[in-house]
């Protein structure tokens, strides 16, 4: 008898259905295979399935068994196909009937089985949930109960979180029905999270704090520069406090890549707080952009709408820092294997600190630098000019002078604390919602605008402008930085709710401009 | 770069100077257009390979003031204070003269090769007494005693207590040309040898012009506190008690007027110097 199941396959974000065909052959010399360009994962489902279905005190049918995994042509990877093929050979040997209230064609089976029958966490439970919702309405799916939460903020589907092969066996013969999973709308999911440092905590500063500010609110590139110990690391840190929350459709976007990378936590439903990704400086290029030869999503995938967090910018290899080139461009990574070509978004924040010079001390006021002249330049050409390029602000961390920091009396005035400065991203946010509502292509953030765009929504009045062209025949600014620093000097004007940009803005924007 | 052979060099009145050596050069060598009015009134200026930021700030204090008494600078063309020397007297519009620590015929590249370019267009010249020779540990002490000879005096900027520069005043001392030496921190190590030449009588004190006692008559609260001591954005606004986006604001104005200079995020008022 053949018996036809439904699962799916994820490339990169795209799912591809797959159907699991099982046959239990009435003739034949007793055996088991698996067909259907088959990985070495999935080729050890055999292993699996015999020993969780005897486990599961069934019996193995003692025949010719053939699981043919259609489309033949596409490769298949990983652990999830052990499930449906497992109930399949139950079906197809006749020991299980199938009930008349389960429609096969409009269900979907996904997990990966223990040898004990129980199912094991298994990735990418969102993306056959989103599938199913898109291809038939209605659908159910069964999936392991540890990462079923995945696939609960999916409407229009039904979840069965499955718990084991036995507890499967026992809703189709109707001794006992698995409980659907309670569908969970969006918006109750997303929460703060604990936030590490607190602006206010940090001493002294207050320029790169607002420049951190102004990178939250309109998506810029920062970059901080200056000696070890002046708080360069602790005030990224703090930058998770201040970033608004993701909106519905974001977090959702988010929670993809996370589900295809299996790093949503077990009941984990979505990722309800923007990445705050900070890989060490040995990252290397697959990790950093993807890869694996079923292409995983990177760092750069993984920070989608959040943050990419780079310390000690120049120690990273060039060529990793090279690649990082074509998602900053265009919010996108396209990764080629021999298995396939993989598209992941990866439209990110970056924020990058980097030392003066190799042993730190360059311009420090106390501790004397020990760099030729020749180390310095070789570490600042690590960083190439198109990387600098991107980046929107430049901020000196210099060191703090405790002494002068006065800590007794209170300046109120430049003190903000991350609540604050949450408060003001967010108004900043909706006023660039507001302005890009219209715009032909997904635009958030004012980092994101075109020259085209910033021509339309960015109006300096006549005084802004004329100090702009003293600043361009002061500095030598190339056609990239002018229409950089109009952007930033754009947010700078949304912060102080001002439709035009008036000279202060601009001049504000001066001070971020670029200093390597 | 298109090198010629200095003829006769010792029939040119203005480079008398150079026969007081006990070795003076056989030959000489020059890139450029060659008019010895160039060395009628020369200045050494030289310094530590490893500038630092305050060697900069000497540099950009006394190198203006040198070119406006149509002096011209004579200087070792080596990274740090000596080419920074260079670098700011062709910002300025003077002329100088780099005396090269090679042959002539080597080839320049990179930042060396524009700067050579920029001394040539400025009227400047580039000396060697070698036509082909490589750098090496002897050729620089033999550069410098062409400095010492060709200047009638001889600032000393910044120098370690082992340094070339004290070499260059050593010399300078034997030919009896003047020796400045410009103080610096006694806790600096690039400032050791330059305190020791005037600890020891051997170089006279330079403070450029007589340090003006100008009173205060800044309005602006920016320009009154940078009066005193450089500082950041952040020193600044936290004094004034004002956001420091406002205070950053008025700063960026200030530079475009060209009132104060920025350096590794610290402010300077820009007459000071």
């Amino acid at each position: 008898m053949l018996v036809k199941i439904r699962s799916i396959a994820n490339i990169g974000l795209e799912s591809v259905p797959i159907d699991v065909e099982v046959d239990v052959a009435t003739a034949g010399f007793p055996g088991f295979s698996i067909v259907g360009l088959a990985s070495k994962a999935v080729e050890e489902a055999r292993e699996r399935v015999k020993t969780a279905i005897t486990n599961s005190k069934l019996d193995f049918p003692p025949k010719k068994i053939t699981v043919n995994l259609a489309p033949a042509d596409l490769p298949k990877d990983g652990a999830a196909y052990d499930l449906p093929i497992a109930l399949g050979v139950l079906l197809a040997s006749g020991q299980l009937p199938l009930p008349s209230d389960i429609d096969l064609s409009k269900s979907f089976f996904y997990g990966e089985l223990s040898l004990d029958g129980t199912l094991r966490p298994t990735r990418g439970i969102l993306l056959l949930g989103l599938f199913a919702q898109k291809s038939t309405p209605g659908a159910t799916i069964f999936v392991p109960e540890i990462s079923a939460a995945e696939a609960s903020v999916v409407e229009g589907i039904i979840v069965m979180p499955t718990k084991s092969l036995a507890q499967l066996v026992q809703h189709f013969t109707g001794d006992s029905k698995i409980t659907p999973l309670d569908p969970k709308s969006i918006t109750q999911e997303t929460e703060t999270k604990l936030i590490e440092f607190d602006l206010s905590e940090i001493a002294g500063q207050e320029q790169a704090k607002r420049a951190l500010i102004i990178a939250a609110s309109g998506g810029h590139n920062l970059l901080m520069w200056g000696p070890p110990g002046t708080g360069k690391t602790m005030l990224s840190r703090a930058l998770p406090g201040i970033l608004p929350p993701l909106s519905n459709s974001e977090a959702l976007e988010v929670t993809r890549i996370y589900s295809v990378a299996g790093l949503l936590t077990p009941g984990q439903a979505l990722v309800s707080s923007r990445p705050f990704r900070s890989p060490h400086h040995g990252v290397s290029n697959a990790g950093m952009i993807g890869g694996g030869s079923n292409p995983l999503p990177g760092e750069v995938s993984l920070a989608h709408l959040g943050v990419l967090f780079l310390d000690e910018m120049p120690e990273f290899p060039r060529s990793v820092l090279e690649g990082l080139r074509q998602p900053m461009e265009n919010g996108t990574v396209e990764i080629v294997r021999v298995a396939g070509h993989v598209k992941y978004p990866a439209s990110f924040t970056l924020i990058a600190a980097i030392n003066p010079c190799p042993c730190g001390y360059l311009g420090h006021p106390k501790r004397e630098c020990k760099c030729s002249d020749r180390q310095i330049t070789k570490y600042r050409q690590r960083i190439s000019g198109p990387i600098l390029d991107r980046i929107d602000l430049f901020v000196t961390v210099s060191v703090v002078e405790i002494e002068k920091l006065s800590l007794t009396t209170k300046t109120a005035v430049n003190t903000v604390t991350s609540k604050e400065a949450k408060m003001q991203v967010i108004k900043v946010r909706k006023l660039q919602q507001q302005r890009f509502k219209d715009a032909d292509r997904p635009l958030y953030t004012n980092s994101q605008m075109r020259n085209i765009d910033v021509k339309k929504h960015c109006l300096l009045s006549p005084e802004a402008e004329h100090l702009l062209k003293m600043a361009v025949e002061k500095f030598d600014f190339s056609a990239r930085s002018y229409f950089r620093l109009i952007k930033v000097a754009r947010t700078i004007a949304d912060l102080e709710s001002s439709q035009q940009i008036l000279p202060e803005h601009m001049a504000e924007a001066l001070q971020y401009k670029q200093i390597l | 770069m298109d090198y010629q052979k200095l003829a006769n060099w010792q029939k040119i009145p203005e480079l008398k100077g150079l026969l007081d050596l006990s070795t003076p050069p056989k030959e000489l060598f020059f890139c450029g257009n060659f008019d010895p009015e160039i060395f009628a009134s020369c200045i050494g200026v030289v310094g530590s390979r490893k500038m630092t930021d305050y060697g900069s700030r000497v540099v950009e204090k006394i190198v203006p003031d040198l070119i406006f008494k149509n002096q011209t600078i004579i200087s070792g063309f080596m990274y740090g204070v000596d080419k920074y020397a260079h670098q700011t007297c062709v910002d300025y519009g003077g002329k100088t003269v780099a005396v090269l620590g090679w042959g002539i015929d080597t080839k320049l590249t990179g930042d060396d090769l524009k700067l050579a370019k920029k001394i040539v267009e400025s009227g400047g010249l580039l000396l060697s007494e070698w036509e082909a020779q490589k750098a090496t540990h002897w050729t620089f002490p033999a550069r410098n005693r062409i400095v010492a000879a060709l200047s009638h005096e001889v600032i000393v900027v910044e120098a370690a207590q082992k340094s070339g520069s004290l070499i260059t005043a050593r010399i300078a001392t034997k030919l009896k040309r003047k020796l400045w030496a410009v103080p610096g921190p006694i806790t600096s190590r690039t400032c050791e040898g330059t305190n020791l030449l005037i600890a020891s009588g051997k170089a006279q004190l330079w403070l450029g012009k007589s340090a003006s006692t100008n009173l205060s008559l800044n309005e602006d609260p920016i320009l009154a506190l940078l009066d005193q001591e450089a500082l950041g954005a952040n020193e600044i606004a936290r004094k004034l008690v004002q956001p420091v986006s406002q205070i950053g604001a008025q700063l960026s104005l200030l530079l475009l007027s060209g009132q104060v200079l920025e350096k590794g995020g610290k402010y300077y008022l820009a007459d000071a110097s």
